[in-house]
């Protein structure tokens, strides 16, 4: 990777840029055969999760993605790619299916958070969230998940509990959206670059605090540039990780997937007054 | 033998210490003294206003007086992201343990009415009771504990969700305690949740509502986001009583919905019931 020389909200306008490749432009490219599923057999079916199978290296895989939409219409009608409860309880659906028989599953994550409405309050979001992210780590099939684009908050952790999760170069993962956490912090959102400054919520800082496996390059002017190479780039590294992963006896999979975030701060353990990690 | 039906317990295990609280009950407005509070388990004698309690309330109400057993007290929260403004992070966190303050969350062991639990109680006083990476290793710690010796879980809420000074790490705290609470759940060992006001974001969306059964006290906020980001974001008008705890159990996310004097002995026969 070349030296980015970016600022960092200049990162945040590229992973949110709406040229930028979204998960059905990916999925689509890592498996053409792939057949859409809809709904969480419960209530309802969420247009900001697309699910569904295809082929991937030659296995069947369960695919998962937040979309967002490019065109008005369409970012209304996937709401932005923020998640209603019932998109993660599709989600939970899925990768029931992926464990019946077998698959893995390969989860993209590009979404500002879950949707702050009063309707997904109703119904129950923080719980649906809360159940998604302990489910996953009970579902005894590989993981992989990529941050696309933006990862915002709980509502893409709820997709991101994975054996590894990558992250494109110029994606971001963060505790809040900048707007939030500066509305949170100085109760003004309009402070939102000197939050994003702050935050650590590029690839380069996910990297150094040891939350994701690996950066992908993007091609030449980022992602959007180029959609067949930023595929292509995220295909090879996708299966890297998969492969080995595929090899391994559930039991150790899955402990390793507990181990994984049980210690993800581990930057934090080597400090004083930290204590032991196991007491 | 016949049980000759439920013990009388106790409304709180041991004497409650005082606090510093707003002269006037938020609720009603009118003037309480801190003692007649204090008699009330801090409950406005006149409207029933729940009056927020920090975790040092929180311990002697629950826990059966001297059978306290703090763990992981010394474990200390660090500014990693080198976070400077509006306050550097780690003059807050100093500041807040010169206080007396130890961190949102403190855990250990004590008995409810004789029964031996591990018990956690958020701190809203701790940088709004956020859930940080201490937090998050006390909670996943004493969870392990307990699921790998079969001793039951009692957690107190009350939280504005993920810390934003410790950022992404922060938000991964949510993955690393639910990952601890499924191991209760495998272990068969009971995990019940008490929520007051006010448990939002980051905690309502991990291991707040994953209680085998959740308890809220009235008149508590429980949600995922707040009310003045939902009408930011939406525009919309929220009805009264919008994520109170009774809207909760109406949405079907609570069990119960109990006034603070009746929680403890609640505990104490739901931990009979589970035993």
């Amino acid at each position: 990777m070349t030296p980015n020389p970016l600022t960092v909200w200049q990162v945040i306008e590229l992973a949110r840029h709406q040229d930028r490749p979204y998960s059905l432009d990916y999925i689509r490219r890592l498996a053409p055969d792939f057949i859409e599923l809809h709904g969480d057999r419960l209530s309802a079916d969420d247009p900001a999760l697309v699910a569904g199978v295809g082929t991937f290296h030659g296995r069947t895989t369960v695919f998962l993605g937040h979309q967002k939409g490019r065109s008005l219409k369409e970012r209304v009608a996937r709401n932005w790619g923020m998640m209603h409860p019932e998109g993660y309880r599709k989600a939970v659906r899925l990768a029931h299916h992926a464990a019946k028989f077998g698959f893995p599953i390969i989860s993209l994550i590009d979404t500002p958070g879950a949707y702050p409405g009063a309707g997904a309050e109703e119904r129950g979001i923080a719980a649906a969230i809360a159940q998604a992210i302990m489910e996953w780590f009970r579902i005894p099939v590989p993981i992989v998940a990529a941050v696309i684009g933006e990862g915002g908050s709980g509502g893409a952790l709820g997709m991101g509990v994975a054996d590894r999760v990558i992250m494109l170069e110029n994606a971001i993962y963060s505790v809040a959206s900048p707007e939030a956490a500066a509305s949170i912090v100085w109760r003004d959102n309009s402070r939102k670059v000197e939050a994003a400054e702050q935050l650590q919520l590029t690839s380069r800082d996910l990297i150094a605090m040891g939350v994701v496996e690996e950066v992908v390059p993007e091609p030449e002017g980022s992602a959007s540039a180029d959609y067949d190479a930023a595929a292509g780039a995220l295909d090879e590294a996708l299966q890297r990780h998969l492969a080995p992963l595929l090899e391994q006896p559930v039991e150790q999979l899955l402990q390793h997937r507990y181990e994984r975030f049980r210690y993800i701060d581990s930057l934090i353990h080597a400090e004083p007054h930290f204590g032991p990690k196991i007491d | 033998m016949i049980a000759d039906g439920p013990r009388q317990v106790a409304i709180q295990g041991g004497p409650l210490p005082e606090v510093l609280l707003p002269t006037n009950c938020p609720g009603c407005g009118v003037g309480l003294q801190v003692d007649e509070l204090r008699e009330h388990n801090y409950v406005c004698p006149g409207c029933g206003h729940h009056f927020r309690l920090a975790a040092e309330v929180w311990i002697p109400l629950i826990a059966d007086e001297g059978s306290w057993n703090e763990r992981w007290a010394d474990v200390r929260s660090h500014d990693l992201l080198n976070w400077r403004v509006p306050k550097p992070y780690q003059e807050v966190v100093e500041q807040l343990l010169e206080e007396g303050l130890n961190e949102a969350v403190r855990t250990g062991t004590c008995t409810l009415a004789g029964h031996p639990i591990w018990l956690a109680a958020f701190d809203f006083g701790f940088v709004g009771g956020t859930l940080s990476i201490v937090a998050g290793e006390r909670l996943a710690r004493g969870m392990e504990q307990a699921a790998a010796s079969h001793v039951p879980y009692v957690l107190v809420t009350a939280s504005g969700g993920a810390r934003m000074q410790e950022g992404v790490l922060a938000l991964m705290q949510m993955a690393k305690v639910n990952a601890a609470v499924g191991r209760l759940h495998a272990a068969g060992v009971p995990f019940f949740s008490v929520l007051t006001d006010p448990t939002f974001g980051g905690t309502a969306a991990s291991l707040a509502l994953l209680g085998d059964i959740n308890i809220a006290e009235p008149g508590a906020a429980i949600g995922f986001t707040g009310p003045r980001v939902i009408k930011q974001a939406t525009y919309a008008d929220l009805p009264p009583g919008f994520q109170s705890a009774e809207f909760q159990l109406a949405h079907g996310q609570i069990d119960v919905v109990l006034p603070r004097t009746e929680i403890r002995p609640l505990l104490a026969r739901l931990l009979e019931m589970h035993a």
